[in-house]
């Protein structure tokens, strides 16, 4: 008979952080300039593609640097500081090369369509906004948004596994890793899909109005998450 | 491990994730899959039937790592028999590729199917001529992914499990092709017949180019203008990706202490902050090619 109260008090630290990691990557995913389908016919702001499959690409991608450092060291800080960094080269280099679509394949500036003046450059946006358009390619306040939004995912994710590896258990190793790093993925995607229901397809960075709803998200994943992380330490702390 | 080793498995992740790139993204265009494929469902609707491949299995991040996931997983267990590696990520990259192609006719046949009340024919001869094009190009992106993670993990001893691997690399490709490469096919392909130099009008939604260079125009010529730009940019991106988050701690080797650790930290934020500068840049030349379109209200009342 497995000691559920057991294992749960004897990895309470995990449990919350675990659930501080699945709450850093709802927030994070506010912070991603997507524009899904109108952005990918340049008829809005932000990356041609959803918020889930972004933020989770950028994510999982630090979660592989996150695994790769973890292996080397117990420093969680660094773990947590390379999990950021691989998922703000995946986002900023998608992003670049957006630019770079936008630019040259499509023809038209990156241009907000919820600001006048963007916050960053201080640059007019509403006269460069095409007709018919609700604004498109990526200004500077969405690009450093979408590095900001990379960084956090990053953080959660790693934080994520960091933790789930951190629990007491009896497995190999490799085991160890195989279970981690599947939970990882798991919570990732809820907490990838939760903000989406806030978000509606499209938001241009913490500049558009739609981020200010981020506190719902926010509570929503703490309480999912919080399952997730029960039922995660218990499955791993059982073995 | 030799930092020399490690660069050139890493080159060679690069060079195998850059292929994988550029042809998912074709892919993606041959099929029309992800968010362009709104364009082509909606065509019909406004009574412009065509002849372009229509086959949205899912979102181009879930569609690919479903395919790598397989591909990975197959490898893996025919890697455990004693298989060849070779041998054993060819025949994953096949079986996978198979199965792509079978999602991909069924969502073609059903959403023809679906509709026929808009007079939108099921081309038969479009699948058998497609259908090819698109598992082969599933074939290409299935085998490099899984060169690059069976490289992770035995060359860079990668903790994560190979068909995990496979699977994560497989949904940042598609995350990376529906965000850059689709754009091309989207935003200028489809709409070739309106101006160049701006966004697309919303009403001009639907309004698809349905003429080719010669005849009606299908996915593969699709395939064709977007090889031109779209697919190898993805190429570019994806390789980036793949070959910067493995530079910086290849070259800052953090086994050798934390404080190399730090510095690989480091090296990768003045890569992201070169990227925000250079984003900068192309925004001032964009901004300056092709704006702005409307003239300020302010300054027009004072001219007049």
């Amino acid at each position: 008979m497995i000691d559920i109260a057991g294992i749960l008090m004897a990895n309470i630290v995990y449990v919350i952080l675990i659930t501080l990691g699945g709450v850093l990557i709802s927030w994070s995913v506010h912070f991603v300039p997507v524009g899904g389908a109108p952005a990918a016919m340049a008829q809005a702001t932000g990356i041609g593609t959803g918020t889930v499959q972004l933020a989770a690409g950028a994510g999982l991608t630090g979660l592989v640097t996150a695994g790769a450092m973890m292996q080397i060291t117990n420093n969680a800080a660094l773990v947590l500081a390379s999990g950021a960094v691989g998922a703000m080269i995946m986002m900023s280099v998608t992003m670049i090369v957006g630019t770079w679509v936008y630019a040259y394949g499509v023809g038209c500036p990156p241009a907000s369509a919820k600001v006048k003046y963007d916050p960053i450059t201080k640059d007019r946006q509403d006269l460069y906004v095409s007709q018919g358009t609700e604004g498109h390619g990526l200004p500077t306040v969405s690009y450093v948004s979408g590095v900001i939004g990379g960084a956090l995912g990053g953080i959660g994710g790693s934080l994520v596994y960091y933790a789930l590896m951190s629990i007491n258990n009896g497995l190999a190793l490799p085991d160890l890793v195989g279970m981690a790093s599947v939970f990882a993925v798991g919570i990732f995607f809820v907490n990838a899909v939760i903000p989406s229901y806030n978000i509606g397809g499209t938001i241009e960075g913490f500049h558009d109005p739609k981020f200010k709803r981020f506190p719902k998200a926010v509570l929503a994943s703490l309480i999912a998450t919080f399952f997730c992380a029960l039922i995660s330490v218990l499955a791993i702390g059982g073995m | 491990m030799e930092p020399l080793t490690g660069m050139g498995v890493l080159a060679l992740m690069g060079a195998a994730a850059t292929i994988a790139g550029a042809s998912e993204d074709l892919e993606s265009d041959v099929g029309s899959q992800s968010n362009p494929n709104s364009q082509v469902q909606l065509a019909p609707q406004m009574m412009y039937p065509h002849r372009i491949h229509s086959k949205a299995v899912s979102g181009e991040p879930p569609s690919n790592a479903l395919m790598c996931a397989i591909g990975g997983t197959t490898a893996s267990v025919l890697i455990s028999t004693g298989a060849s590696a070779v041998l054993a990520l060819a025949i994953g990259a096949i079986v996978a590729a198979a199965i792509h192609g079978t999602y991909s006719i069924t969502a073609y046949m059903g959403r023809s199917a679906s509709q026929k009340r808009f007079k939108q024919p099921v081309y038969l001869d479009v699948i058998r001529s497609h259908t090819p094009v698109i598992m082969g190009y599933a074939f290409i992106t299935t085998i490099c992914i899984l060169v690059v993670s069976y490289l992770m993990v035995t060359a860079l001893a990668h903790p994560f499990p190979l068909p995990l691997l496979a699977f994560i690399w497989g949904i940042t490709v598609g995350a990376i092709g529906s965000s850059t490469g689709d754009v091309h096919y989207g935003a200028e392909r489809q709409f070739q017949n309106v101006e160049y130099g701006s966004g697309l009008n919303a009403a001009n939604s639907g309004n698809i180019v349905r003429k080719a260079e010669s005849g009606l125009r299908n996915g593969i010529d699709n395939s064709w203008f977007c090889a031109k730009f779209g697919g190898p940019v993805t190429g570019l991106a994806f390789g980036m990706t793949v070959f910067l988050s493995g530079w910086v701690t290849a070259v800052f080797d953090a086994t050798k202490g934390d404080a190399i650790g730090w510095v690989s930290v480091i090296a990768g934020v003045i890569i992201v902050l070169m990227l925000i500068l250079w984003n900068r840049n192309i925004e001032v030349a964009a901004r300056a090619a092709y704006g702005p379109y409307k003239e300020d209200e302010a300054e027009a009342e004072v001219a007049a």
